[in-house]
């Protein structure tokens, strides 16, 4: 058959992208790198060279500095500092006169948690849209705890081809919201609940504090990716009101009614709604906020034979679960997750993860723990620019201070985090040759853990006395 | 003498005195220099070891960094062993084990890793084609080609395949006593190659028979390589253009990695080289380098005690690179399992390398090692790198002796899978 161009019609298929775009900071963040030199030691060097050069002005005063720090005005006298990358040439050609160190106020940055390595990055990814790349192989700490005793698996041969970031072949990052029943019963099914695919595994969490001008943001945000944000807050907003995920309680069930939300969560530590909710909201997907702790397991198990549509899950801000004796995360996940299979529940709903979920890596982590997807939360603030005021931990209690922002600029710093951290997913995903981020979910078989390999291949080594 | 030519000759001076200056502590130890797995002491003991050909003297810690992990909690037990006179240590491993085939002995069990031309520049390429050959080793061409100034040293040059099939030509095979198939990195596993388009000049574009300042990506895997049985086909292909060389499987370190290496074994490959994620040189995404596979020191066990299992153990070189950053790495390493290590990242340091990452910003590394800058790309002479290179070397040497004879063993071959001489600090 041949193809006639005037009667094809164009297809509507668009492959997933997020449209990332600069995003300069609005506030002025600290210089990574202290440059300074000694002032009397670096004249006596210029008059120095100026006599070996002969007074030649191009040689005297090549600096040797590839970034301009010394291109201002007065040269080494006056360093712009902003503009080091801590490449310690500097240092290198003149040791006795200059000096480069991290910055104390970028030593600052952040808390406990925190550190100024992650606040930088989600910064950099917020404003570029572009994924963090160097050279040079790792530089930080071997494995360790949480998340970062997890390494991802990958495959050498036996695989589908790669798509990458590049893009060849599509590998899909789209999860689904709201329970899926193990059987169709054909008498019930205008009753179904609805289920929901978002493009990227990740919602915007519950904010600790937030502004006006931040809300607006998450939800201009929310409603560009077509992803969902979490509000206590019952009044919808101006902004991305059909991505509000609403945290209902007795009191808003009224009013939940009156302008329903395609999904609704509720405190399931607080009160026993689902059923109350459900009832009242036939077409929204009902979530059950349940922290994570010793008895999760078993509350998830009971909720979703209860029938909940979703279970979202939830540690403090750095990632500690609620336990007496708190754990990462990760570790009760897995519990959680490996409970509601061994009762032959998992299938039936979907997992929220969220708590100390600040770096793209945790996505796919958390997923191989369990989730099918993630919250962010104080993320979400330290791409907007918000002020470190002490630790942020405490859930009722966060240290972390919003400025005051353009939703239009804090929207597209948000967009650009989804961006990078969507492309980051696929790297992970493409190393693993895996299509589809749903396989992912609780395969911790495609995972290594630093404490299970540390006791197989050191078996033997003695400890040191 | 113009004056761009005296504005590197003023740098290039200033940077060689500088690198040689620093380890004396003179200066005090610089606060923005290394990080966790190569600190501050490593690179300054690196630079020391590159300048004297002497382990440092002045108490800078040249065995381990801060990691944390791995090598850097691994220590050697001290007591109950007859030392044994170091000089009378081998250090020398074979590169063949197989009944048939070429037999290559290497007098060190180290030799450098892929570095391509383009993510590096060619006067240090050339530095390290010049130190292999001094050492009696090799170095590997990385997967961007095979340029005409390295012919000179072909004997001591590997001739690397990947995915991009970049430089490789009939020729290029029929030089290599090795040719070594890259199916994974750690820097970047299970994804591909990138050199971007800045780098991309006129000599690299026609070395990689691409168009110039055009990013050029290597897919990952193999798209002719399904199975070890395909694997097979490109281990024939080889042999058939050049019979003579040996075969090296490049891999990274997956969940199955000694699955990996049986396979890479059954297909005919005389080394097993594997690639753990903490290690590589290349520029890449950092959730690739910090995430993905794992490192070296847990893999190498892990493939060592399978091909014990397996039987073949001795008919196989296991070679382990991906973060080995000193003489005392290599030890472990081989302790752990490995017949010897590769590395790249030490070679960059012995000639002025800070670790600092930047080597794809802007104009690429501002002492010359990861650039394609013509004014940049001068800074490293390839004499100067050459001699620094084998100094370092020489150093290791003396370091591992030490090791070995500590143990009262006369070879290094000796030490393979000794994991009883190791002890753990928690
Ligand atoms: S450390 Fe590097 S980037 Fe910073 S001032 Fe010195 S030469 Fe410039
Ligand atoms: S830019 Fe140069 S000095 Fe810095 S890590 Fe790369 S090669 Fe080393």
């Amino acid at each position: 058959m041949v193809l006639d161009p005037e009667t094809v019609k164009p297809s509507k298929y668009e492959r997933f992208r997020i449209e990332t775009k600069p995003t300069p900071h609005v506030y002025q963040i600290p210089n990574k790198f202290d440059v300074s030199a000694r002032k009397v030691r670096l004249a006596a060097m210029l008059v120095r060279e100026a006599f070996q050069f002969k007074l030649n002005k191009e040689v005297v005063l090549s600096r040797p500095c590839i970034y301009g720090v010394f291109g201002g005005r007065f040269g080494g006298f006056k360093p712009l500092k902003h503009k080091c990358v801590g490449c310690m040439r500097c240092v290198q050609e003149y040791p006795h006169i200059m000096t480069v160190k991290h910055s104390d106020s970028y030593k600052r940055l952040g808390d406990s948690f925190w550190t100024p390595e992650a606040v930088f990055t989600i910064w950099n990814e917020a404003s570029t849209g572009k994924i963090p790349v160097k050279g040079m192989g790792y530089k930080g700490a071997f494995g360790g705890e949480g998340f970062d005793g997890i390494w991802t698996d990958m495959s050498e041969i036996v695989r589908p081809t790669r798509d990458g970031v590049y893009g060849r072949e599509y590998i899909s990052t789209s999860v689904d919201v709201g329970r899926k029943p193990t059987s169709v019963d054909f008498s019930k099914i205008d009753r179904s609940s609805p289920t929901i695919t978002i493009p990227v595994p990740i919602i915007f969490d519950k904010l600790p504090a937030g502004s006006g001008d931040v809300r607006a943001a998450v939800g201009i945000a929310a409603e560009k990716l077509g992803t969902f944000y979490v509000s206590r807050q019952r009044t919808p907003f101006d902004f991305g009101p059909a991505s509000l995920i609403p945290v209902g309680d007795e009191e808003s069930i009224q009013e939940l009614v009156e302008r329903p939300s395609a999904i609704v969560e509720y405190d399931a530590e607080k009160s026993d709604l689902f059923e109350k909710l459900a009832g009242a909201l036939p077409s929204s997907i009902v979530i059950a906020r349940v922290p994570l702790r010793e008895d999760a397991g078993m509350v998830a198990c009971k909720l979703t034979r209860q029938g909940v549509h979703g279970l979202h899950l939830y540690g403090d801000y750095h990632g500690q679960d609620y336990s007496k004796e708190p754990k990462h995360i990760s570790a009760s996940l897995k519990e959680v997750h490996q409970q509601l299979v061994k009762e032959g529940l998992r299938d039936q709903v979907t997992i929220i993860a969220s708590g100390g979920i600040t770096l793209a890596e945790h996505v796919p982590k958390a997923i191989i723990c369990g989730a099918d997807l993630v919250g962010i939360d104080t993320t979400i603030l330290v791409a907007l620019q918000s002020e470190f005021r002490g630790e942020t931990r405490d859930r009722a209690n966060c240290q972390m201070k919003p400025r005051k922002i353009d939703p239009e600029w804090g929207a597209q710093r948000l967009v650009n985090l989804f961006g990078v951290w969507h492309d980051q997913l696929i790297e992970i995903l493409s190393a693993m040759g895996m299509r589809d981020v749903r396989r992912l979910r609780g395969d911790i078989g495609r995972s290594m853990m630093d404490a299970e390999l540390r006791e197989q291949s050191f078996k033997g080594i003695a400890w040191a006395t | 003498m113009g004056n761009l030519e005296l504005i590197v000759e003023k740098h290039s001076e200033r940077i060689h005195h500088g690198i040689e200056v620093l380890p004396s502590l003179r200066h005090g130890l610089p606060e923005g220099l290394g990080n966790k797995r190569w600190t501050a002491e490593l690179i300054l003991a690196t630079y020391e070891m590159a300048l004297t050909g002497d382990l440092p003297k002045n108490g800078l810690e040249y065995r381990t960094g801060n990691s944390g992990g791995g090598f850097d909690v691994l220590g050697w037990k001290n007591n109950g062993f007859a030392r044994i006179d170091q000089e009378s240590v081998d250090l020398s491993i074979p590169l063949n084990k197989r009944e048939d085939g070429k037999k290559i002995t290497i007098p060190l069990p180290i030799y450098g890793g892929g570095m391509s031309f383009g993510s590096i520049s060619l006067n240090f390429m050339l530095a390290r084609a010049r130190a292999a050959k001094r050492l009696d080793t090799f170095m590997s061409t990385g997967e961007g080609g095979y340029p005409d100034e390295i012919v000179p040293y072909r004997d001591h040059v590997i001739t690397q395949v990947a995915t991009g099939m970049f430089g490789v030509r009939e020729e290029t095979i029929q030089y290599a006593p090795i040719v070594e198939f890259k199916y994974a990195q750690g820097a970047k596993p299970g994804l591909g190659g990138h050199l971007l388009a800045d780098k991309v000049t006129s000599e690299v574009a026609k070395m990689r028979e691409s168009s110039m300042f055009t990013s050029l990506y290597s897919p990952f895997p193999f798209h002719s390589v399904y199975s070890v049985e395909d694997h097979k086909k490109h281990v024939d292909w080889i042999k058939t253009v050049n019979p003579r060389a040996l075969v090296s499987v490049k891999v990274s370190t997956p969940t199955d990695v000694d699955m990996v290496a049986i396979g890479s074994y059954y297909a005919g490959a005389n080394i097993i080289h594997i690639d753990g994620g903490y290690g590589g040189t290349g520029a890449a995404p950092e959730i690739a380098k910090k995430n993905i596979a794992m490192p070296i020191e847990y893999a190498i066990p892990k493939v060592h005690d399978y091909l014990v299992s397996e039987g073949v153990r001795d008919d196989v070189v296991l070679i382990a690179s991906g973060g080995i950053r000193t003489a005392d790495d290599i030890a472990k390493a081989i302790a752990l399992g490995a017949d010897g290590c590769v590395v790249a990242t030490a070679e960059a340091v012995a000639v002025g390398c800070t670790h600092c990452g930047n080597c794809e910003r802007g104009r690429g590394c501002q002492v010359g090692i990861t650039t394609t800058d013509p004014e940049l790309s001068r800074f490293i002479d390839p004499e100067w790198g050459e001699t620094r290179i084998v100094n370092l070397f020489t150093a290791w040497s003396k370091r591992l002796r030490s090791i070995l004879a500590g143990f009262g063993l006369e070879s290094v071959r000796d030490l393979r899978g000794r994991r009883d001489l190791l002890v753990r600090y928690k």
